[in-house]
This record gives C-alpha cells, structure tokens and sequence, in this order.
C-alpha cells in the first residue's frame, strides 16, 4: 500500500466524515420537541459525533478492503452462487423437505404462541408473494398497489360474512373472484403505459382504494374498521372453549381439552395449504402457454404482438390471477385478525411484497420464501426497536439491490424442454 | 365570485410548491430516464432543515429578511446532500443494470428515509408559529373577504425567482449544455469529454434544493409538517410533471400550477375528505389518455 | 404467373412535416420472394411497419389475398395482423426472447393455437389429454424447423446465448411457427459472413418453395437480393423509383443513380 493511495484514501474519508455531518448534523443532532406546545430544539451532539466518526472510519477500512480486493480480482463473489448452485442441483428434495418441516412445525417444542404467529405472517407473507410474483417476475409488471387487491380481498370477505352470515368456504372463493374482478377492472385502463408509468399508477390505484375505505363510513365504518369478523371453524366446528348450548365445537368433537393453541394451529394449517395451493398453480401455469406468453411479454412485447400475441388480454390474466390470490390472502387476514381497518393496507404493505419478490429474485418460488424469511424476519429482529426497523428494511432493499440485483435466486429454468429433464 | 378568487389564490399558492418539486422529478426523468421515488421524502426534508432553522434563529435577533435568506441558503444546501447521497447510493450502482432495479432501490430509500426522520426527530407533527404575518384584504364590504397574505406573496415570487434563475442556467451554462447532451445520449456525451457522473449528480442537487424549497414555503404555508408529508407531495409533484409534459422545464411548473388549482378547487367546491383523490384521478386520467403531457415530446415506440 | 398476395396501394406515411413513403404502389406474388431495396432512410422498414400494424398508415390501402378472400390489413392492429391475417415478420435489430430457451420460443409463436387448446388454461391446469396432444404436435412443429436450421440441440440453451447468426435464422424460423401467409424479413443477412448468408439463401427458397409463403424481403446484401428475388422493388426518399426482375433492376439508370449519385 503507497502513500499516495493511504493520502487519498484519507481524503475520502475525511470527505465522507463531511457529508455524514451535513446529513445527520441538523436531522439527528438538533431533535425538536414540543415543550409548552412551543417547539425548541435538543442537541444531540454526541450521537452526531458517533455517527460521523463510524462513517468517515468505516469508508477509510473500505477503501483499504475494496483495494486489496483490487489485488485479487478475479474471483467471483461466491456466496449467492453457491447457494444458487445448491438450490438448483438439490431443488426438488429442499423444497420437500421445507414442505415436511412446514407441516410438522406446529409440533416442534419451541412452536408457542408467539412461533406460530410468526409462522403465520411469514406464510401469508409468503403467499402474497407468490402470487405478486406471478404479475412482477413473470409477467414483468410492476405493481405497487398490490395491497388494493389484498384489502379488496379482505374487507369483500368480512362484509360477506357479516352481512349474510355466509361460512368461511363460500365468502373465500367469493372474496377472491372479487378481487381478481377488480384486477381486471383497474388493469383495463392501465396495461398499457410503460414500467414506471404503470408502477406509479398501481401506486395511485392503491391509495385510492384506501381513501376509499377510509372515507366511505357506512359500507366500511371507516377509520374504525369492521370488528365482529366470524373466526373460521374446522369444518362447521367453531374452537370455542364455551359454546352455545347444543352446538359441539372442535375440541369437543375430537374428545380434546380445550387450548387456544387449536385455532392457531388450525389457522396455520389454513394458510399453509392456501399458499401451496398459489404455489402449485403458478408452477403449472408457467408451464402453459399463458404462462410462457407472460414471460415472453416481459422479455420484449413488440416481437410478442409480431406473432400475434394479444398483449393486452394476457396482462390482464396476469394481473387478475395475481389479484385473485392477494383476495384469498385478503380474506384469510380478515378471518385471522377478526378486526380489520384500512391501517392495514398501507402503501408500506405493498412495498414489503414487492420487495420480497423482488430480492427472491424474479420469477423465482423458492427466492420468495427465503426473502420473507429473510426480510420478515429483520423486521421481527428489530422489533423491540420500533422505529428503526423499518430503516433497517429500507436499507436492506438498498443493499441487496446493489449487490445482487436480480435477487437472491436469478437463474430460471425454462418450462418445457426437448431434452427429458436433466 | 369573492370565494372563488381565493380559491384561485390559495390554488396558485399551492401550485408554486408542487411545482418546484416537480422540477426535480422531471430533470432527473429527463436525465436517466426513470421516477426518483426518494424525491418526495427529500422534499419532506428540506422541510425538516428549515423548520429546525426557524426554530434556531428565533433565539436570535437577526431581522426577518435576513433569516428569510438565510433558512433558504441553509436548506438548500443540507438538503442538496441528501439528493446527492440517495443518487451515490441508489442509482449510480444500478445505472447499467435492468431497469426495475434502481426503482427498487429508490423505493428502499424513501423507506429509509422516512423511518430516520421519524426516528431521529418523533412521529408526532410538528407546529410552527407564523413567520410572516399579514396581508391584503380586497372586498372588505362583502360577505367574503378574500385575503392575499404577504406570506403567499412571498412564496410566489420566490419561485418565479428561482425559476427564473434556473431557466438561465439550463439554457445558458455549460452545465446545462452538458445536462441535455447526457439527456439525449450519455455514452457520446462522455466520449465528447464531459463528465457525465458529475453531470448527473448535479442534477440531483438542483432537483433537491428546489424540492427543499418547497419544503420551507410548505412548513411556512402550513406551520405543520410531520414525516410522512413526502409521499403525497410527492405523488402530486410527479402527476403535475407528468402533467406538464416529463422532461420539460417549464412545463413542471405549469402542471404544479394546475395541480395546485385542482386540488384547492376540489377541496372548496366538491369534498375536502377526497382531495388526495382528485389528485389521484389527475394522475391516472393523464398517464392513460395524455401521456405526454402538455409540453412533452411524444414519444414514439421505435420498432 | 402466379397469384397476387399482397398489393399496395398509394401508401403514404407522415411523421409530422416528414414524408417517409410517397404514394406507393407494389404488388407481390404468391410464393415468389419480393424484395424492397433502396439506400439508408428510404423508408423501407416504414413499409413493413404499416404492413404489420405497428404504425397507422396516413392513406392508401394494403391488401392481402388470403385463401381468395380480400383483407384489408388496414384493419388489423398490431397483433391481429399476425393473429387473423396471417403475416409474419422479423426485425432489423433481432427480437428473440433472450431469456427464454430456443424452444419456448418457438412455443410463444404458436401461442393462439396453444391458447386455444388450452381451453384458456383451465384444460391445460387439468393436464387434459387434448392439450397435451396438441403440445406435443407444437414441439413437434419445433423440431421440424429447428432440424432445418441446425438448431434442436440447443433447443433447450437461452436463444439471447446463441450466435448471432442462429439468432437471425431462429428468427426466421419462430415467425414461421404461425403459419403465416407472408413473411415479412427485415435485413436477415446484414451481419452475417458468406457462408451464413448462403445457408440463409437456402431457408428462404426453401420456405418459398416448400411451404409456398410469399417473402418480402427488406436487404442490403446484394447477393442475397440478387440471388433469390423474383421481384424487386427500389424506394428511394420513401418513392418507388424501379421495379422490376432482379436482372433489370441491375441494369436500371435509376437505381444506379439512387446508389452512386449522378455525375456531374
């Protein structure tokens, strides 16, 4: 290592330093508080000083590692390929296994209450996933207002269950036709504007749908939420520990003490099945020749219209499929949650999803699942620090962007071959 | 008559504000081609650094006019590195890679950002007393007095100030040479010499402190800000640049204008709760039928 | 004399102040190989972007004889050109779908087909055997032209990963999965060396005589114009300056003139 280059380096640090302090000086070292409802300021200097020291040292270290790494080119960066490389070479038999681990996970000794719910939000996590996925990795539009179509899906169910007393097994086709209808009714307009055009637009449609169920008070009772959700019951037995009289509830049916760990469980095992069923179909629909139209879109729509390809209506299919599983996720949340309000459908929602797809890796199943594990459970890490999480999550995205930008699991593997699989 | 024109004046107001956003969502459009999803939380704060000016220098006895410069000068530039760093770190990586990437990570960024600010300076809104105070009153005899305050005076000819200085600098320096060559092809425009990764952090710069601008006439305007005042501005600056034609100057602020007067008209004639919505509306009805807006280039799909 | 396939008729095309085809009139044969010539910016792919439906033409009709009907392709936009008229093309700058493998592609250019025997996907999710038949009979159709090209044992590597010049041919080849009435080429030999462009002569007799689908060719390449036009037509500043057998045009004043500029 030279002295120029340690100069230089120096400098760059020193630089760095500079624009840590322009950037945390007035946000972070000069904290408003409200005293006497009048705002007067806090210093916080020595965070300050912390925060611009760990930057300026921080990128001097780098600079000294990105240098030396300069002296050893040439190998790649190995970790996401071996983990790509495993995936591929193993893939049927891990995604096996992670299925059998699924389902005998509520069993594990350590699954309480608190494992469970976890599980519970991955999986539903997970499922929106896949089906977002359907729309951003294979047919290569991106939705940012993924979360209509889950609010849609959420707030149809609870009202068809409220209102007419249907059971679970009706309201969640019902629930999720509905919202594939409204895909297909927000799609018409828009699948024809460009990546970010349509990005920014599905944006707007979300928050629409938002100030709607916020505004329109006697349908959606507004900021209040609907309450009084039915919970689902195991096959018309409801998990009651003190039923109405004459009604038998599941634990009596099975012979069982009561445990409110039944529900969860039973929950669980609902979105498990739910979001292997989004699994399976997108698998074989990527087989079929919507599925390859979908992807083909995605690769170049003016040589899909060149051989007579109807773009539009096969982006309709993909936006309506994915709206139709964001509604059966919809509907699951409103039965889970028993309570449902439009703070839940926050435009943060649909970037957490998009996200997941997006660093799984397009197009990518098993991407989807260990970037819900991933970034779900930054999020649960930091839970305890409330307001950071979601820097941490930002952040993250930021990252993996940059260092893996087509996600974690890029490579696709094609849906039909000439050769028996290999 | 008298409710109308202060419906005019309070919508042109407003429109100056979303304008001077929409400046920078439609130089960066212009530049590298793709939405700067972090530019509404940049403006979110440049609106924190003039609020947390204000606040120091009503300690101190410099004279109004003076803290007026001065609150603008210091937001500016704090804001200017934040513009800056969310393009070194955001963007510039992911320039040659496929074109949802940078979206995504922008995206990440306005996350970032707006959980550090809520973070490092509270979720609850924050108040500020009047700055400027006063103003013309016309039709005093009417039923409606309509009010002119010197402070939307202020913020008016701020912008046509800094518009004016800024058209300058686009048609008449070498930076603004070197800004529409990057715009119409970057790989010759680095051949000819020019240093296109400066070019194009530059434009992030302008874009940021005309963004903090608005910041500051905003927390003057509405004395209350909080950290989630970024994601709406910015949707509402980004449909009047869509507006105004993306890409072109002028037209950003014509189309802030025009959003400024939707939205007020809507508020004082239709339904305050649906406001966002008509903003909302705006945007689609423009991106599915009008897409080049009023003074952009059509675009033609080359095949 | 063969059949009339396609005729244009006083076909003109503005951008704006911009005149990029005058008034032009053409005709093309059944299983003949028409070529459209003439320098840089003669309008030559304007022509083809009418043709198929990816610009609306400012006046003139096109016709095209399917099966003794009349269509007018005016009619049809973009997709439905290749959907219901029956006209294929390719691109100057190769459009293939780069991450998908040689023989998926081949599967999206019988896409309606495939659709339609999919029962819109809901056979096709049930495995239902006479979608399965009619995949098969797609890949077999697959196989059919990438034997001829030389190409089924990368039928299963990404199409962005062959060669350039399997690329043009894999080009050709997908265009003519959809069975279409004409084929509309556009430069197939600009970036080929000698040898592919010989082998490229070959596939498009073949196709011409074999499959009995009219060519319009877009060319550059001189030989391969030369070599296999029945019929040329010469645009110059997007007017029709010649037409005529290859060997008149070669010999023709105008054409001379539009390519070397006059003497003075």
């Amino acid at each position: 290592m030279d002295k120029n280059f340690l100069q230089s380096s120096l400098k760059d640090s020193l630089f760095t330093g500079l624009i840590a302090l322009a950037l945390f000086g007035p946000i972070v070292g000069l904290r408003t508080v409200a005293v006497n409802e009048a705002l007067v300021v806090q210093p916080k200097w020595l965070v300050v000083a912390l925060i611009v020291a760990f930057c300026a040292i921080g990128r001097f270290f780098i600079n000294i590692y990105s240098f030396k790494k300069e002296q050893r080119r040439g190998e790649p960066s190995s970790l996401g390929k071996a983990i790509s490389n495993f995936l591929d070479t193993k893939g049927s038999q891990i995604a096996l296994g992670a299925i059998i681990f699924s389902v005998i996970f509520p069993f594990m000794p350590f699954a309480d209450r608190y494992w469970m719910d976890i599980a519970i939000m991955m999986m539903t996590y997970i499922m929106l996933g896949w089906g977002l996925n359907i729309v951003i990795g294979l047919a290569g539009l991106l939705d940012l207002g993924y979360v209509a179509f889950y609010a849609v899906g959420a707030y149809s169910y609870a009202l068809f269950a409220i209102h007419f007393g249907w059971s679970f097994w009706i309201c969640l086709p019902l629930a999720g036709l509905f919202a594939g209808m409204f895909g297909i009714l927000l799609g018409f307009p828009v699948l024809r504007l460009r990546g970010d055009y349509l990005a920014i637009v599905t944006l707007a449609f979300g928050e629409m749908i938002r100030i709607l169920l916020l505004n329109w008070y006697t349908l959606t009772k507004g900021p209040d939420g609907l309450t009084g959700i039915p919970r689902p019951s195991f096959f018309g037995l409801p998990f009651k520990r003190y039923p109405d009289e004459g009604v038998e509830t599941f634990h009596t049916f099975f012979g069982l003490e009561y445990s409110p760990m039944q529900r969860i469980i039973f929950l669980y095992y609902l979105i498990l099945v739910l979001a292997l069923i989004t699994n399976f179909f997108t698998i074989k629909i990527r087989r079929l020749p919507v599925g390859r139209a979908w992807e083909a879109l995605r690769e170049d729509e003016i040589a899909c219209k060149s051989l007579g390809v109807n773009p539009r209506n096969t982006k309709l299919t993909a936006f309506a499929v994915g709206a139709m599983f964001g509604g059966f996720a919809g509907s699951f949340f409103a039965t889970r949650q028993a309570f449902i309000s439009p703070e839940s459908f926050t435009f943060i929602e649909s970037a957490i999803i998009v996200a997941i797809v997006v660093l799984g890796g397009m197009g990518s199943q098993t991407g989807v699942v260990l970037s819900t594990i991933f970034l779900i459970g930054l999020i649960e890490v930091f839970r305890d620090f409330e307001s950071y999480r979601m820097v941490a999550f930002g952040g993250a995205m930021v990252l993996i962007m940059i260092f893996r930008p087509k996600g974690i699991l890029a490579k696709r593997k094609p849906t039909i071959t000439m050769v028996k699989e290999k | 008559m008298e409710y109308f024109l202060q419906q005019l004046i309070n919508g042109l107001t407003l429109g100056s504000v979303y304008g001077l956003i929409a400046i920078g969502y439609t130089m960066v459009y212009g530049i590298i081609g793709m939405i700067n999803f972090a530019h509404g939380d940049i403006f979110m704060v440049g609106a924190f650094v003039a609020l947390i000016s204000f606040i120091l220098f009503a300690l101190t006895a410099i004279s109004l006019p003076i803290v007026l410069i001065l609150v603008l000068l210091i937001s500016m530039v704090f804001t200017a590195c934040y513009g800056w760093t969310v393009e070194k770190l955001a963007y510039k990586p992911l320039r040659k890679s496929f074109r949802l990437a940078p979206l995504i990570s922008a995206l990440g960024m306005s996350i970032v950002l707006q959980n550090y600010v809520q973070a490092a300076q509270g979720a609850r809104i924050k108040t500020l007393q009047p700055v400027i105070q006063g103003g013309f009153n016309f039709f005093k005899e009417s039923e409606f007095v309509v009010t002119l305050s010197y402070l939307q005076i202020f913020i008016v000819l701020v912008t046509i100030f800094l518009m004016a200085i800024f058209t300058l600098l686009i048609t008449r320096t070498a930076l603004g040479r070197a800004q529409r060559a990057c715009e119409q092809d970057r790989t010759m425009t680095a051949l000819m010499g020019i240093n296109v990764d400066r070019t194009i952090s530059m434009t992030f710069i302008i874009g940021s402190s005309l963004a903090s601008v608005a910041g500051m006439m905003f927390v003057m305007y509405y004395g209350v800000i909080d950290f989630y005042i970024g994601f709406l501005a910015g949707i509402k600056a980004f449909t009047a640049a869509v507006l105004g034609g993306i890409g072109s100057i002028p037209g950003a602020m014509l189309g802030g204008l025009l959003i400024g007067l939707i939205e007020t008209f809507w508020s004082g004639y239709i339904s305050i709760e649906y406001k966002d919505i008509a903003a909302f509306s705006t945007l689609v009805i423009v991106l599915i039928f009008f897409p080049t807006g009023f003074l952009g280039k059509p675009d033609i799909e080359k095949v | 004399m063969s059949e009339k396939l396609l005729s244009v008729e006083n076909l003109t095309m503005k951008f704006g102040g911009l005149i990029a085809i005058d008034d032009l009139s053409f005709s093309a044969m059944k299983d003949q190989i028409t070529s459209i010539i003439g320098p840089n910016g003669a309008g030559k792919t304007t022509v083809f972007n009418c043709l198929t439906g990816f610009y609306k033409a400012s006046s003139g009709s096109m016709f095209l004889n399917k099966d003794n009907k009349t269509l007018d392709l005016k009619k049809f936009s973009d997709f439905k050109v290749a959907q219901k008229a029956g006209v294929a093309r390719t691109f100057q700058n190769i459009r293939l779908f780069p991450q998908m493998s040689v023989l998926e592609n081949m599967m999206v250019a019988q896409h309606n087909k495939l659709m339609a025997a999919s029962g819109f996907s809901l056979l096709g999710l049930i495995n239902a055997p006479s979608f399965l038949r009619k995949e098969k009979e797609a890949k077999e159709i697959s196989k059919y032209w990438l034997d001829i090209i030389n190409l089924t044992n990368r039928a299963d590597d990404n199409a962005g990963d062959l060669p350039y010049g399997d690329q043009r041919k894999l080009e050709i080849v997908r265009a003519m999965c959809i069975e279409p009435y004409l084929l509309c080429l556009d430069e197939p030999a600009a970036g080929l060396n000698a040898k592919e462009s010989a082998e490229l002569n070959k596939l498009l007799k073949f196709i011409q005589k074999e499959k009995k689908t009219g060519i319009l060719l877009i060319e550059h390449d001189m030989s391969v114009v030369m070599g296999i036009s029945d019929h040329v037509v010469v645009l110059n500043y997007g007017k029709k300056i010649f037409e005529g057998t290859a060997q008149e045009t070669k010999k023709s004043p105008e054409v001379i003139e539009a390519y070397l500029g006059t003497e003075e």
